[in-house]
Formats: C-alpha cells, structure tokens, sequence
C-alpha cells in the first residue's frame, strides 16, 4: 500500500457537499477539518486500481482458513511474501453486551487468519487492539469470547492504548496533525491487518477495513473515545492513520454484519462473506456496494480514491464471488450527514 | 502495622518556611489513618495471589518508575498507581519515595505532568500525581502539589453548543479532558476531582461544576461509561470501570438517586468481573460508599490468580493492591479523618 500513498490533496471535481449538510447534527465535534469545507466526489479521473477478494461464508462455522486461503492465493501472496514476517492482527473490539456478538469481529475469524499465516511460515503472529471506548481491554476479552480464542490458539495480545510510544511523520495531510503517536508494536510489526467487522458507522457513514484502523491509536495520548482524533475530523483521522501506518492486508468480517445504529448500538445483518484485499479504499468500497450503500457519500473514501486507492467499481478487479450475488441493503441512521451514504 | 507510613512522610522533618504555607493550604499529612490499613497480606494465607502481585510490582520498578508492563518504558500512571498502592500497604517507603521524586522531576514548568515523558502532553495524569504525593503527606512536595492544583483549575475542557437531538448529556458542563482543548469526559474529570479534593480544593466551583458534571453524564439505568449517555436515538451501556472511577470521585457527595443506582449497577456487575482494571475500581468506587461486598477478597484473589498466568502489567497489580484496602484513602471523610 506505500506506494499508493500520496500525502497532497489533489483538486478534484464533482458535486461539492454543504458542511451543513455533512456536519448534520451536532456532527462539528466529530468532523472538524479541512474535509468538512472541502468534500467533493471522488476523482472523476482515478486511475488507480486494485483487486479484492470475495469468498462465500454463510456462516462462522464455514471453513474459514480455506477461505482465506484461497483470498490470499487469489491476491498472489505466497509464502515466499510472508514467511519470517510479524504479522499483527488488528480485530475490531469495541464493546460487549449481552447476546449483542454483532459488534466485534468474530473470534472464528481472527483464529482462522492466525492459522492461515502460521501456515505460511509467518515468524510471528499476535493479536493487537486499543479499544475507543473500553479502558479495559481484558475486560472485552473476557466478554467478547476473544480472550479464550487467543489463549487457545496461543496468541499474544498487545494493548495498543497502553503501549510504548512512538512518534512518526504524518504520512498524510488531511489533519492538521504534524506527527503521530503510534504503538510500538504497529511500528515494529512487519504487516499490520486489519480483521473489521462490516458495519454501519452513526457518524463516518460505514466502518470497515480504514475505520478499523482507529483502533491503533494509543488512547493515552487520544483519550477515550479519542476525542483529540475527532477534534481534527474523523474522516481527516481515518485517511491520515491509513497513509501513516500503511496497513497490508485487510480480511473482513462481513458473515454477519451490523446495519442502522452502528458501530455498537446496531442490529445483526447477515451478509455471509468474507472480503480481502491489499487495497482498503477498494476493499471498503467494494464492502459499501455489498451493502447497497454509496461509496462516494462516504467522505474518507471520497477523498481516499486516486490517494490511498480507487473506490470507482471499474477500477476494482473483483475476485471471487460477485458483488451482486451477496448484496444485501443496510439501513442506515436517518440523519442528515448520512443521506449521500445511502443515496437519498 | 501503624508504622507503615512513617518512611514516606516526613514530617519530623522542619519545613522551610516557605512550604510551611503550602503545608498549611493543602493540609499535608497522611491521608491514611493507620487504623484504615488492612493487614499486610503476608499475615493472610488467604492472600496469596495479592502478595504475589505486590511482589511482582516491586520487582518491575525502574529508575524509581514503572511502566505499564515490564518491558516498556516508564510512565507517568504506573507510576502514579504503584506509589500510591504501596503507600497503602506500608513497609517499602524508600520505593515509594524514589517514585514520588521521580513523579516531581517529570513536572513541567506549568505544573503539569506529561503521559509519557518525552511528550509535553495530555497530562491528564496530572491529578493522580497530586493524590500520591497528597497521600504521601510529604512535605517536600507541597509546591509540587500547589503547581500541579493551579494547572489542573485552569484547564478547562472543551464545551459543545448544547443538542438534546445528538448528546444525551449536557455539554455546558465543564470538566476536564483527557486532551487538553478537547471535551470533557468522566474518567479525567473524575481524577481532578479527586485530585484537588486531595489538595484541599475540595469547595473550589470548579470541582463543585466537575462534580455536576459526573452526575450528568451518568446512565439513565445506573453507572457511567466513557461520558457519552445517549447519542442519536438510543441510550449507550455503562462499565465498570468507569462507574468505580466516578462513585469515587462522588463519595460524601449528598445522596443523589444517580449515585444510588451506580452502586446498584456495580452490585449487579462486579460479582462476574475478574478483569483486574475493571474489579479494582468497581471495587474502589463500592469502598468509598461503604458498600464493599462481602466476597471482594475472594474477587480480588482470584483476579490475582488470573493475572499472574498472564503478562505483567504493573497498573492493574497497583489497582488490585489499592482496590484491596477495606476503605478508600481518596474520600473526604478520610481526609477529615486525619485532619480533624
């Protein structure tokens, strides 16, 4: 993905959005820079491309690790390209409720990508995450059933939020951000994954592979949620954490996602795939059309595309199975900010 | 068992008349009565997992600091946590002290304390310096204490304009926040309420506004979360963790129905919780209502238990240490206690 990246804005044309419009409800505490006053349609001119990988999962007892597998071969990454790495697998923990399994990524998920790249020779693979909401991490982990998948799998957990901390460049320059502090762990980590649950997002539209990336912001120096991130925009965050760490690979948990109030407070969607990619503005966008959602109202993949990546459905070269065979509408929050996301 | 508190303060000591003022502003003496100290945990079998846990603390100091878990680099929480923890459980005061002169060298100029020391901020840690070196009852640190008070009284949270349709809470309140210039939330309010109550600011109208502030965000059903209650159309789920946090900043608060059910809510919770972080301070915030459950011992043993088969982490063995006190040393009633 680093050499995707390109850390100046360029012009674009297309529909200007209103801030009134994006910012909706209350939204200027979330979204508070140069995003908000400059979102346009993604480049009418992207000229990027990217492949993704779709397999069919119904269900969490599908056979997971030959589905991943194959969206591994399918991607052309072979043994050769993972063997000796540390690869850092980044779920998407939030919270946890009671019957509510719908918010983090599934354990059966996380373990069948562990195996997959212990298979392929990686030197390392362990478990990494610093929930937004959740101090505490053991907590989560103990609730959410991830805890018991790790211990029995043999994983190491890193709590992203209580890490060393490491000062970077900003690789972008959506925020208004100099530097970030990033983990030592995603720092010395040969590739960072990113396992997202496929979700509808009450603020950034949708969450998926990009979003997830959030969660490696140390909350020691964001804050719980972290507030700082959101104070320079979340979308700005998204895009700028993404240039920054430049994640590689992406394996989503889209065999039952969540629609309306996300990223917590949703319901369970059934989609029954798994999606990956090297490319997350494409595997996102491509996720988005699962759902029967636009792409381009969703402002960190608008300004991501011919950046970070291309979102337009011709620049995709879709692998596996088609989107049209899986797509299934998500309904999404009725709020003003959120209409371009559901086409409205 | 009453000396456990002698190395750490250092009262026989004469004060330069200077911090004499400061002495008699913050009211400096220990704020743990000897009578409120548990017996130690080597006189307990039953204890055996938490004597382990304060051994591996111990084990784990650095320079006079701790970092979150062995390997890492110091911090200023840790720090803050372990000092405070070990105060508590007496007989190691020169540990103690190393880690509350190295909390004062890490003090910047404004008064603050960074996170981490070699970035200028958050300092939201700041407040949990001030209670372990109120605790300490050290005079040597009463300016360090007075700075530290000021920084925290002009720091301000960040206000939103006020949209019942968005936020459940009221966003006029003002609080602190765990980013300087970014809103208030429970957690860092929480600690500079304890912080400057510790400091003997327990009246000041920003403490009194923090304390309003706590009420209002907490749940509709009891207890707190991060701060948020509602967003959008539904009402969000509260934590333990963040629910002991703010109960204890709130003990000898007047009885309001919000604390009420925040205790209930903990009551309900904690009996399934073993995640040292969140079983330490629901635990905590229960103490200082004087409302810790019968079975909190066994709880806290068998968090101990489950801790040690897992990687160290010096906070959450300061939390199960401070959590295992059979009061809190951080409510006002202690400080009167002491201070007559």
């Amino acid at each position: 993905m680093a050499d995707l990246v390109q850390t100046t804005v360029l012009p674009s044309e297309g529909r200007k959005l209103s801030r009134r419009e994006l910012l909706g409800m209350g939204g200027a505490l979330l979204l508070g820079g140069g995003i908000a006053t400059g979102l346009r349609w993604a480049s009418q001119r992207e000229t990027l491309r990217a492949e993704v990988f779709i397999g069919k999962a119904a269900h969490y007892r599908s056979d997971l690790v030959s589905i991943i597998r194959e969206g591994l071969s399918t991607l052309g990454i072979t043994r050769d390209e993972v063997r000796g790495k540390r690869i850092l697998l980044k779920p998407n923990l939030v919270e946890t409720a009671h019957g509510e399994s719908h918010i983090n990524t599934n354990p059966t998920v996380l373990v069948a990508a562990a195996e997959v790249f212990r298979s392929l020779d990686a030197a390392d693979v362990f478990v990494a995450e610093g929930q937004g909401h959740r101090r505490d991490s053991w907590l989560v982990l103990d609730e959410s059933g991830m805890g018991r998948a790790i211990d029995e799998a043999k994983l190491s957990f890193v709590d992203l939020n209580h890490d060393d901390i490491v000062r970077v460049p900003n690789a972008g320059s959506w925020t208004q951000l100099k530097e970030l502090f990033l983990p030592r762990a995603v720092t010395e980590a040969d590739w960072v994954v990113s396992l997202p649950k496929l979700k509808t997002h009450h603020w950034a539209g949708v969450t998926c592979a990009m979003k997830n990336m959030f969660g490696v912001m140390p909350s020691i120096i964001y804050g719980w949620p972290k507030n700082a991130l959101h104070y320079q925009g979340i979308p700005e965050s998204i895009l700028d954490i993404n240039a920054t760490v430049k994640p590689a690979l992406t394996i989503v948990d889209a065999i039952v996602g969540m629609e309306g109030d996300g990223p917590i407070m949703g319901t369970p969607k059934p989609l029954g795939a798994v999606v990956m990619g090297r490319n997350f503005p494409a595997v996102d966008a491509t996720c988005v059309r699962m759902m029967n959602l636009n792409p381009f109202g969703i402002p960190y993949l608008a300004q991501a595309s011919n950046h970070l990546g291309p979102i337009r459905e011709e620049n995709i070269t879709q692998r596996g199975e088609p989107i049209a065979a899986l797509r299934t509408s998500f309904e999404i929050l009725d709020a003003p900010h959120l209409r371009a996301v559901a086409g409205r | 068992m009453c000396k456990r508190l002698q190395g750490v303060a250092v009262l026989n000591e004469e004060p330069e008349p200077s911090v004499l003022t400061d002495l008699q502003r913050f009211g400096h003496t220990p704020l743990v009565p000897d009578c409120l100290i548990p017996a130690p945990f080597h006189d307990d079998d039953c204890a055996m997992h938490l004597q382990t846990i304060r051994d591996r603390l111990l084990a784990a100091q650095r320079e006079g600091a701790w970092g979150y878990t062995p390997g890492n680099s110091v911090a200023v929480e840790p720090t803050c946590w372990a000092a405070l923890a070990l105060q508590t459980q007496g007989g190691e005061s020169a540990r103690v002290e190393q880690a509350l002169d190295w909390l004062a060298r890490r003090q910047q100029d404004d008064g603050s304390l960074p996170v981490v020391p070699d970035a200028e901020s958050p300092c939201w840690v700041t407040g949990l310096a001030v209670m372990a070196w109120c605790l300490a009852g050290d005079g040597r640190f009463a300016a360090a204490v007075s700075r530290a008070a000021d920084w925290l009284i002009g720091t301000r949270g960040k206000l939103l304009p006020y949209n019942p349709a968005v936020f459940g809470h009221d966003t006029s309140l003002t609080g602190w926040s765990w980013v300087e210039g970014t809103h208030s939330w429970v957690e860092p309010t929480a600690y500079a309420v304890l912080a400057l109550r510790s400091a003997g600011q327990g009246e000041h109208p920003r403490v009194r506004e923090g304390v309003r502030l706590l009420l209002d965000r907490a749940m509709p059903g009891g207890g707190w979360n991060y701060g948020n209650t509602r967003v959008f159309h539904n009402t969000l789920r509260p934590f333990p963790g963040p629910s002991g946090v703010a109960l204890t900043a709130l003990a000898d608060e007047p009885g309001d129905a919000r604390i009420e059910a925040g205790i209930e809510y903990l009551r309900t919770q904690l009996p399934a919780v073993r995640s040292p972080m969140s079983l330490a301070w629901g635990l905590i915030g229960l103490t200082a209502h004087d409302t810790r459950p019968t079975d909190a011992d066994s709880w806290l043993e068998e968090s101990a238990e489950r801790s040690l088969r897992r990687p160290p982490c010096a906070l959450h063995d300061a939390l199960l240490l401070f959590a295992s006190l059979q009061t809190c040393p951080l409510r006002r009633r202690a400080v009167e206690t002491v201070h007559g």
